[in-house]
């Protein structure tokens, strides 16, 4: 039924805290999420005091510096620093972003860094996404064309079909949106997610691809396309600028179109 | 407390697997591999240690380099010429030739797997101008690299995971791949990594092992190259006993943001923009009359470089240089480089639409690597025969130094490299190995030495923390292995190296868990980076001219008769290192093009 | 869950197998379109209704079952109150898709179900009795 709490081993405890150097003028708190699978502890909130004149703008950068300098043991992903492979996706003042295109200054008082929500954690920021890759997967992302393609050249398409799939093909996966999304914590299971369906009709809207019927049939359910509730929290929070909300309408349109 | 509710105590768990084929990486080239061969009927696993489209291909931007003639006319012998020229002849020109004509289908095969590239009135893949592709042998730009706006090698490593989706072929995500597993006989026979979601190790045997590990850009503090680029594939090999080739050749992207280092594309000069310098004079014209802008990336760099050196550099301290493209106008810049407004909005908080950018050479590519041949074989010169092949071994991508890229690097090229070498290592691999055969016992007590080495470093309890001595090796690379180099600068810095080798003992890590422990990882890639440093260092002290990337002050040209060929580090466990050569390949593939004879090289 | 076995794989299935699930089952747009074209028309039908209570204010019980038992406002307000239910219905079950889980979710769509239909139908039945009873009553 209708979960109002956490269950006990997950209630979040006060945590350590590591002051700034005596000498640090500009210092800015971050509270940030622990846990470990090494012990039978309950996740905490350490505190981190950081000395923000001698570090990057972004939260990435204070992340880094705390795993550097203040506690090596902090753990989170993070590759291309520039907002375009998707691995420092989180919570960050409530908000799911990229710690790497998050400025610092946009933010006032306390910064509370979480993972992202309601997925399983494997250590302190890393959460566990392979149910969200399993359903990109399930969708059969990729082209599917019986036509064989020329033998000696590309295929054609116009620079208007092209743009058809702007705004979906530069989806990075980092799951912000999904893991926004207040359905998808409700109905994870058998709810695809904002993800997901972006990537589905990205493949929808290409003219390449000879398979739109088959792809909406295997979306026209109840659960896994029809559980968003236009609850716009993916496009809300996408670091990109993406609209998932934009395409999930679309092939709700689409079904639609196809069933009158 | 049983192993599932504390992962990290006890004995290690080893996990065996048997494989005809084992990748480890999953950028454009692992993946490009993984592909194929996946297709081809082997039994394929791909090991990397971030999720498959967290890889650094994702970031490349411009595009990628083929001679399809959809905007100019076009023919893959001009662009082999660019590429020969742009190596500054230390590209083997047989492997140069190959990658270039197999560029066209190659990328008509891109397209067809789906990826989404813009595209000309015409319907057909749109090409931009890209530093140093010209017509005609040298004559004038042309339009050559296929692009995805600028987010090409996003669109790249997406359709390739998606196709590796497609063949189902099986990933090990987040593995971190801990050594090669050699036998006596000097043939690699597997590969130990260690999963970081549980804690357990993995023991790969394998028919064929591909390296395909990416670059080490991380060893110097300011770099176009994601946190993970570490070069763990030439630190695997090195530990094996096997050289690394070229490493003296590093590629500063004169574009870098200043002073975030993110990378600005060449496309932005690909597609009109320039650079000024404090005078606001367009001063490339100065260094490459005919190119410009557009030459190569070591000539545009070492250019802004000078610049800055004497006193034209912009602002307050007078130390980047400005680069324009508010007079592109703000559509096209919507419309084709999307990305750079963003990057740039986000990182120097410039609004390229209407104001210029600052930027810097910025460390971006390693020409070198471990060095293979046309099929991606490994290659272990001996003493009778230079291309000698190591059974068992392949590398692909920036690990690997084919060599196409010679002393420096045409932008477009690495895209290129990666799907045209995976797919030739797949082909290579469908050939010579049987999926019939048993894939035989490894050696007794393989990966033994790995698992003590993991083991070791997982308690290491010196004084200096792993950020510490990274911290100090980035440093010392920024400030030797830099874009000019002077032999009292680099003996300076192969003394600090050594010193680091001799501190290295003196390393801590905080955290002993098995899941996930990331401090353990980064130690792990720093003797990596530690590894790949040192060979860049002593092969760059030995080379006594300037070529390419490689530019000596006190050695300003280009010596053929001496320096014409490619340096091979062999490096051992105390961190000394020993240099041998291997002869430049002068000769083509076919008849259908004639060796480029060295000549000057001017833009 | 257990706090003891808080780790890995409460769930043995096969990422893929649970996201793959049961398969799609045909249904969403009709439910979807049924959703709307009935908050569609519920526009005119409640349009409709408060204009006419409005207009019925203060008269007795004789003059408002008399205008019930009218042809045209007996049929006005049976769609009135399929369309409602038929609408309740669809809202509830979303409602029970999202916070109802588990085991019960089955049972409970279908009690809804049932009981809202069944409250449906006294509507649908008081209507036909106003209207019918009172052409019995002249004969």
């Amino acid at each position: 039924m209708v979960e109002l709490r956490l269950p006990r081993n997950s209630t979040v405890t006060k945590g350590q805290h590591f002051p700034a150097p005596a000498s640090a003028k500009n210092v800015r708190t971050f509270k940030v999420y622990r846990w470990t699978p090494d012990d039978d502890k309950n996740p905490a909130m350490d505190t981190y005091d950081i000395d923000l004149d001698h570090i990057g703008p972004m939260v990435l950068d204070a992340l880094i510096h705390i795993k550097n300098d203040v506690d090596p043991t902090l753990t989170f992903r993070r590759s291309c620093r520039e907002g375009i492979c998707g691995s420092c996706a989180m919570n960050i003042d409530g908000e799911n972003t990229l710690a790497c295109l998050k400025p610092i200054d946009s933010m006032t008082g306390d910064i509370l860094i979480n993972p992202l929500p309601h997925m399983p954690i494997v250590k302190d920021l890393v959460s566990n996404l392979d149910g969200a890759y399993a359903q990109l997967r399930s969708i059969e992302p990729w082209m599917k064309s019986d036509s064989a393609p020329p033998p000696d050249g590309e295929r054609l398409q116009s620079p208007e079909e092209r743009a058809k799939l702007d705004g979906m093909w530069e989806c990075i996966l980092c799951f912000c949106c999904t893991t926004s999304c207040p359905s998808y914590w409700w109905n994870g299971d058998r709810y695809l997610g904002p993800a997901t369906l972006l990537a589905a009709y990205r493949w929808i809207a290409d003219t390449r691809d000879e398979d739109t019927g088959e792809r909406l049939d295997s979306l026209e359910d109840t659960f896994k396309l029809y559980a968003c509730r236009t609850i716009m929290n993916c496009t809300q929070t996408c670091p990109k600028g993406l609209n998932p909300a934009k395409a999930i309408g679309r092939i709700k349109e689409l079904q639609v179109e196809r069933k009158l | 407390m049983s192993a599932t509710s504390s992962p990290s105590r006890g004995a290690y768990r080893i996990v065996d697997h048997a494989y005809d084929v084992v990748v480890v990486g999953a950028g454009g080239s692992g993946l490009r591999a993984t592909l194929g061969m996946g297709a081809a009927g082997l039994s394929t696993a791909c090991v990397t240690k971030v999720f498959p489209t967290r890889s650094h291909t994702v970031a490349a931007q411009g595009g990628i380099g083929a001679s399809l003639g959809n905007m100019a006319e076009d023919n893959w012998r001009w662009h082999m010429y660019d590429t020969v020229k742009g190596s500054d002849w230390l590209g083997d020109q047989d492997a140069i030739e190959f990658m270039c004509r197999e560029a066209v289908p190659a990328v008509h095969e891109l397209e067809h797997f789906g990826v989404p590239f813009s595209r000309t009135e015409a319907g057909k893949i749109y090409q931009r101008p890209f530093g140093g592709h010209m017509s005609d042998y040298g004559k004038a730009p042309v339009p050559r690299a296929c692009a995805a706006a600028d987010r090409t090698g996003h669109a790249i490593l997406h359709t390739l995971y998606q196709q590796c989706l497609k063949h189902n072929v099986e990933f090990f995500v987040e593995y971190f791949a801990v050594d090669l597993i050699m036998d006596d006989e000097g043939a690699c026979r597997g590969v130990i990594a260690w999963c970081l979601d549980d804690g357990t190790i993995h023991r790969f045997n394998a028919k064929t092992v591909v390296l395909a590990t990416g670059g080490y850009g991380r060893a110097w503090q300011s770099c176009t190259s994601a946190h993970t680029c570490t070069g763990d594939g030439g630190g695997m090999v090195m530990r094996a006993g096997l050289p690394t080739q070229d490493m003296e050749f590093v590629q500063f992207h004169p574009t870098g943001i200043y002073p975030a280092g993110c990378l600005l594309t060449e496309g932005c000069r690909g597609e009109g923009a320039y650079l000024t310098n404090a005078e606001g004079e367009r001063f490339m014209e100065r260094y490459a009359p005919t190119a410009k802008d557009l030459a190569s990336r070591d000539v545009v760099s070492r250019a802004m470089t000078v610049e800055i050196k004497e006193g034209r550099g912009c602002g307050t301290k007078k130390d980047h240089i400005m680069m324009h493209l508010e007079h592109l106008g703000s559509d096209l810049l919507h419309e084709r480089l999307p990305g750079i407004i963003e990057t740039s909005r986000i990182f120097a908080g410039v609004d390229v639409t209407k104001e210029p950018v600052p930027v810097l050479p910025t460390v971006h590519y390693n020409m070198g690597g471990i060095p293979t041949n046309i099929h991606g074989e490994v290659v272990r010169p001996t003493e009778d025969n230079p291309d000698a092949v190591v059974p068992g071994l392949m590398a692909v991508g920036e690990a690997a130094c084919v060599s196409v890229h010679g002393a420096n690097r045409l932008g477009t090229n690495s895209l290129l490299d990666l799907i045209v070498f995976g797919r030739a290592a797949a082909r290579r691999a469908a050939e010579i190995v049987k999926p019939t055969d048993f894939v035989k016992p490894l050696p007794a007590g393989a990966g033994e030495q790995a698992l003590d080495r993991l083991d070791a470093m997982r308690y290491a309890k010196g004084g200096t923390r792993v950020s510490e001595m990274r911290e100090r090796l980035q440093r010392d690379m920024q400030t030797h292995a830099a874009v000019f180099r002077t032999e009292d600068s680099l003996k300076e810095g192969c003394d600090k190296i050594r010193q680091i080798w001799s501190e290295k003992g003196d390393l801590s890590v905080a955290d002993h868990s098995l899941i996930w422990n990331s401090d353990l990882m980064e130690a792990m890639e720093f003797e990596n980076l530690l590894a790949n440093a040192t060979a860049t260092l002593e092969s760059g002290l030995l080379r006594h001219e300037s070529r390419g990337a490689h530019a000596r002050d006190d050695f300003p040209d280009r010596d053929d008769h001496e320096w014409m060929k490619h340096s091979v580090s062999w490096l051992d466990e105390k961190g000394d290192t020993k240099l041998t050569y291997r002869p430049v390949h002068m000769k083509t593939l076919t008849d259908e093009v004639e060796v480029f004879p060295p000549k000057k090289r001017v833009y | 869950m257990n706090a003891s076995n808080t780790l890995h794989h409460t769930v043995r299935r096969s990422q893929l197998g649970r996201a793959r699930g049961l398969g799609a089952a045909g249904s969403g747009p009709s439910h979807w379109i049924a959703e709307r074209i009935s908050a569609a028309a519920l526009l005119p039908l409640s349009g409709w209704f408060v204009v006419q209570m409005f207009r019925l204010g203060g008269s007795s019980y004789e003059d408002v079952t008399a205008w019930g038992a009218r042809p045209v406002n007996a049929t006005m307000l049976l769609a009135l109150v399929a369309t409602s239910f038929y609408h309740a219905e669809s809202g509830l079950q979303v409602i029970v898709d999202d916070y109802v889980h588990g085991k019960a979710h089955a049972p409970t769509k279908i009690a809804v179900k049932i009981g809202v239909y069944l409250v449906g139908l006294l509507g649908v039945v008081s209507v036909l009795k106003i209207a019918l009873g009172r052409a019995s009553s002249k004969s």
